[in-house]
């Protein structure tokens, strides 16, 4: 595992013209750690995912990846150092199958035509790694349920081997019995060496999968506990700042 | 979890076979195509002739041509309203270029080039300068019909039959006219590109969800100024085909033509929104519309009563469309009730 974390992120700022969106944040990630990144809406966290995963740039700050310092310009070029996102609502194609969903801008090819067969017995294979149960790789994504998509988002995000897994909100909206299978997947991924962030408002979801949680207030990262030391009333206040000075 | 998961694995990797595909809505809109063919074959002896099915084989062609491109255009959430135009426009280039002397197949090549970059003037202002391709390719329907007109003056160029040009539009192969021919081909090659490639892949990716393959990598305005790049090459092909068959290249030619296009591709169960789109499907609603057109007239109906009928029809389906299915799912939900 090394010393050296995953990720770091130090002192990460940026503004939209007036508006300051994060003032300063620190971040970091361990290999097979699942963090949860918590916070009250317009906390900052979405920005933050967004600087990591490359879709925007930093005003000032580091990022750091395996040690190495390192700035995203576009998603291609943390897709490159193995950093994965699964969007709350961008993530699949509802009209293309659950095989196409999983290969989406690399499928495999003979000259220029796709490889079908490949494509959909590697689905049923690594959809089955992972634990993830459809009734067929031919199915439309738009045919699967909310669990059974998010289960194919997160696949699909994981199948490109990513060494970071950011997932924002994947048990919104969820089913009870969806929310399980979802959660037990991250665990998986996790356990394959992936650091994971976890971006939820379902702190009961935290308490499930992750190791650690990082609060953020006001665009700033203000504590950083092991799940193991927090009950749900101090992960609320650490939310919150409850009792805590407020900016 | 993972037995279940083994369990259904010999399902998720059996193939798609042919009559599970048969069994899909498009497969009723073929049986509305043969119901409506039946029903003029009854009502006019002079239908169901060799000589008239001919005719509608050659009549649908240019519409299949670019319904086939047009799939692909609807697919990805778009939309082309300028192919009558660029029809128009390629048979006055055609015409004009012949009569200077340039020989056919040069011609020809060039047409369809000049209907490419058509498209790809739609494409490069729907995509890279963020315009809705309705708009640009209204304003291109414009100002490519007018450029035709402008060349003409508003008359017609006449084509000499002896030229090769010419005997694309009259010759004819194993007793079928070659234009038909040629949409046949169009077809399977648009086929295979949809349904066998990347590229109509990410078409209906883009049309479900275009941010979801632009993050995964795809240079989704790309894909699209080539999908309407591609409508412009058929739209082309198109104009060399009309222009040969009426042995002249005519300015006011193709006017509904667009119309036709689109209403083949959202009968063929093309959803207008994007996301789903049948090439076999598109060819159905092309062949569909050229028998009623056809019928129509054997029957006795004024040639005015088409347009009327076939915007009707339009407005039906685009209605039903609207509503999440397309006709051939509403049949089918009306004959499994």
């Amino acid at each position: 595992m090394g010393d050296i974390p995953l990720v770091e992120l130090v002192d990460i700022r940026k503004s939209f013209g007036a508006v300051v969106a994060l003032q300063g944040v620190d971040l970091t990630l361990g290999r097979g750690e699942v963090l949860g990144l918590v916070g009250d809406n317009g906390a900052g966290k979405s920005t933050l995912m967004k600087i990591l995963a490359g879709s925007v740039q930093q005003d000032s700050g580091e990022i750091r990846v395996n040690g190495e310092s390192v700035r995203f310009a576009n998603p291609s070029e943390a897709q490159h150092h193995k950093i994965g996102i699964v969007y709350q609502d961008l993530a699949l194609c509802e009209s293309l199958d659950v095989a196409g969903n999983l290969f989406l801008g690399r499928e495999p090819t003979v000259g220029p035509f796709l490889k079908r067969k490949e494509m959909h017995e590697t689905a049923a294979r690594v959809l089955s790694d992972f634990g993830v149960s459809v009734k067929s790789t031919h199915q439309l994504v738009g045919e699967l349920s909310g669990g059974q998509r998010q289960s194919v988002a997160i696949t699909r995000a994981a199948f490109t081997n990513p060494s970071v897994l950011i997932l924002d909100e994947p048990t919104a909206a969820l089913a009870v019995a969806e929310v399980e299978s979802v959660l037990a997947l991250i665990r998986d991924v996790a356990s394959k060496g992936v650091g994971v962030i976890l971006i939820t408002h379902r702190l009961q979801d935290l308490f499930r999968v992750c190791d650690r949680v990082t609060a953020m207030y006001e665009g700033q990262s203000v504590e950083d506990a092991l799940i193991g030391d927090l009950d749900i009333e101090s992960l609320v206040a650490m939310i919150t700042r409850e009792g805590k000075d407020r900016k | 979890m993972s037995s279940e998961v083994r369990a259904t694995r010999r399902k998720t990797v059996a193939p798609v076979t042919w009559s599970q595909r048969l069994s899909t809505p498009t497969a009723l809109m073929f049986m509305v195509t043969a119901a409506v063919f039946i029903v003029f074959s009854i009502s006019s002896e002079n239908f169901f002739t060799t000589q008239n099915l001919t005719n509608i084989a050659v009549q649908v062609a240019p519409v299949a041509i670019v319904a086939v491109a047009g799939t692909f255009v609807i697919t990805a959430a778009m939309i082309d309203l300028s192919t009558g135009s660029i029809l128009a426009l390629v048979g006055v280039v055609g015409a004009s270029l012949l009569a200077s002397g340039l020989q056919s197949v040069f011609v020809i090549l060039i047409c369809i080039a000049v209907g490419a970059l058509c498209g790809l003037v739609n494409g490069w202002f729907s995509t890279y300068q963020g315009m809705p391709s309705f708009i640009v390719t209204l304003a291109t329907m414009s100002v490519l019909r007018g450029i035709a007109l402008l060349m003409t003056k508003g008359f017609s160029i006449a084509i000499p039959s002896a030229l090769v040009f010419a005997q694309l539009g009259q010759s004819s192969f194993l007793g079928l006219g070659l234009t038909a021919w040629v949409a046949i081909v169009c077809v399977v090659i648009g086929s295979v590109v949809f349904y066998r490639m990347r590229f109509g892949q990410y078409i209906t990716g883009i049309g479900s969800n275009e941010e979801s393959v632009r993050r995964a990598g795809v240079r989704t305005n790309f894909v699209k100024m080539m999908a309407l790049t591609l409508s412009g090459a058929a739209a082309g092909l198109a104009g060399v085909i009309t222009a040969a068959r009426l042995g002249s290249g005519d300015a006011n030619s193709g006017v509904d033509f667009a119309l036709t296009v689109i209403t083949a591709v959202v009968l063929g169960g093309t959803d207008l929104l994007g996301g789903r789109g049948s090439v076999i499907g598109t060819v159905i609603g092309a062949v569909l519309i050229g028998v009623i057109t056809n019928g129509l007239v054997m029957i006795g109906m004024s040639a005015y009563v088409v347009p009327i009928v076939t915007g009707s029809i339009l407005l039906i389906v685009i209605w039903i469309n609207l509503r999440g299915k397309n006709l051939a799912q509403l049949l089918k939900q009306i004959v499994t009730r």
